[in-house]
């Protein structure tokens, strides 16, 4: 899937990653390849992205937004 | 004719401003620099926001409290100025932008402001300053400009007021900036497409990003994606609107620090120009008194000389 996570200061990822695990309001997900469209809300906690590259990437986050969208596509507003 | 030390004093104390404003000049030149990279680094988490209200406004027509406009009894207005002066118009045309529009304005008011130069303007007309922010003229990072939108945020909600308007400054190029009145809250759909527009200068460096990016924010009826919005649409609205509102204050901070800068060096360069002159001028005179004075001495020792003779 194609992933971006954003902050106000800077781009943190983009590109193919092959799983986002995070922290939302409403509990832990995982989200990998095709996932259904989605918008939720980030918690505190620290995010965990495998890259294509099977590299594993670790953010650590305050609060943010997770949105799925259609195409495979997946954005992350985080701070 | 001019003592020649008190010209040499002159020239010389001319010569340490040249020197202090050149510095001053570079370091404003520096700030700015630093102030427009920051902002425009925000620029694609500006962009995926707002798509992300689009999406989220159209799955619920229940807006949250900072979405909604409500009859407006008291208006909050926040001066944004700098703390340090020197700065050429900088200050000056926000004060000037916030009478014209203050002249007309019948609601109550109340005032915050931002930057030491505020407050003493605000406070000389002896209107109420409800708080004030110092030392922003440096702000780079989110967390210093976290409090006073939480302030905002805060007083909004619980009926402190019920609109706020900011005067700052509109950073147009480095050469060209112009005062600016923004309504933040309620927040609309307009101000924060303004926002985002506004993080690209219109010339300069960074203006050709613009081409590169166009971004049509008003959402396509016939594209109506299906979500699984959690935990529902309006908590995720509510949590949107006070990032979103966090993300326009923190711009609006950054742009008026770039502009202050722009502004500072501008001011300095017009001032070490003019010490230029001036050093170049008393220069000359300079000379020719000096010159004068050793005529005056060789037309005396001849004189000397001949009346021996």
């Amino acid at each position: 899937m194609k992933l971006s996570i954003y902050s106000l200061k800077k781009v943190i990822f983009a590109g193919e990653a092959s799983l986002l695990n995070c922290n939302t309001i409403a509990g832990e997900i995982t989200i990998l390849d095709n996932h259904e469209n989605l918008i939720t809300v980030l918690a505190t906690g620290v995010m965990k992205v495998i890259d294509k590259d099977k590299k594993e990437n670790f953010f650590e986050i305050k609060s943010g937004f997770l949105e799925v969208r259609q195409g495979n596509e997946v954005r992350c507003m985080v701070e | 004719m001019e003592n020649v030390q008190d010209l040499k004093k002159r020239l010389k104390s001319i010569g340490n401003i040249n020197k202090i404003t050149k510095a001053m000049e570079l370091v404003a030149a520096t700030k700015m620099r630093r102030a427009q990279e920051i902002a425009l680094a925000s620029r694609p988490y500006a962009f995926a926001a707002l798509d992300l209200l689009a999406n989220v406004s159209l799955l619920n027509t229940d807006l949250p409290e900072l979405l909604k406009a409500r009859k407006v009894e008291k208006t909050l207005f926040v001066l944004v100025a700098s703390d340090k002066g020197l700065a050429g118009a900088f200050n000056s045309s926000v004060f000037k932008k916030f009478e014209s529009v203050y002249k007309t304005s019948k609601d109550q008011a109340v005032f915050v402001t931002v930057g030491e130069k505020a407050f003493n303007y605000v406070s000389k007309k002896r209107l109420t300053v409800i708080k004030k922010f110092t030392n922003v003229g440096d702000f780079t990072t989110t967390e210093q400009v976290q409090p006073l939108a939480d302030f905002l945020v805060a007083g909004y909600l619980a009926g402190d007021f019920d609109k706020v308007t900011v005067f700052s400054t509109h950073f147009r190029s480095a050469l060209k900036q112009e005062s600016l009145t923004r309504e933040v809250l309620p927040i609309t759909f307009e101000s924060l497409q303004q926002t985002v527009k506004d993080i690209i200068p219109d010339k300069g460096k960074f203006a050709d990003l613009i081409k590169e990016q166009q971004i049509n924010f008003v959402p396509s009826k016939d594209v109506i994606n299906e979500y699984l919005v959690e935990p529902s649409a309006k908590e995720v609205l509510a949590d949107l609107a006070k990032h979103l509102f966090f993300m326009q204050m923190y711009h609006l901070i950054l742009e008026a620090n770039a502009s202050e800068h722009a502004a500072r060096r501008m001011a300095m360069k017009t001032a070490s120009d003019n010490a230029g002159e001036l050093k170049q001028a008393l220069n000359l005179q300079y000379n020719k008194v000096r010159q004068s004075a050793i005529t005056n001495q060789i037309i005396e020792i001849i004189a000397g000389a001949e009346s021996l003779n």
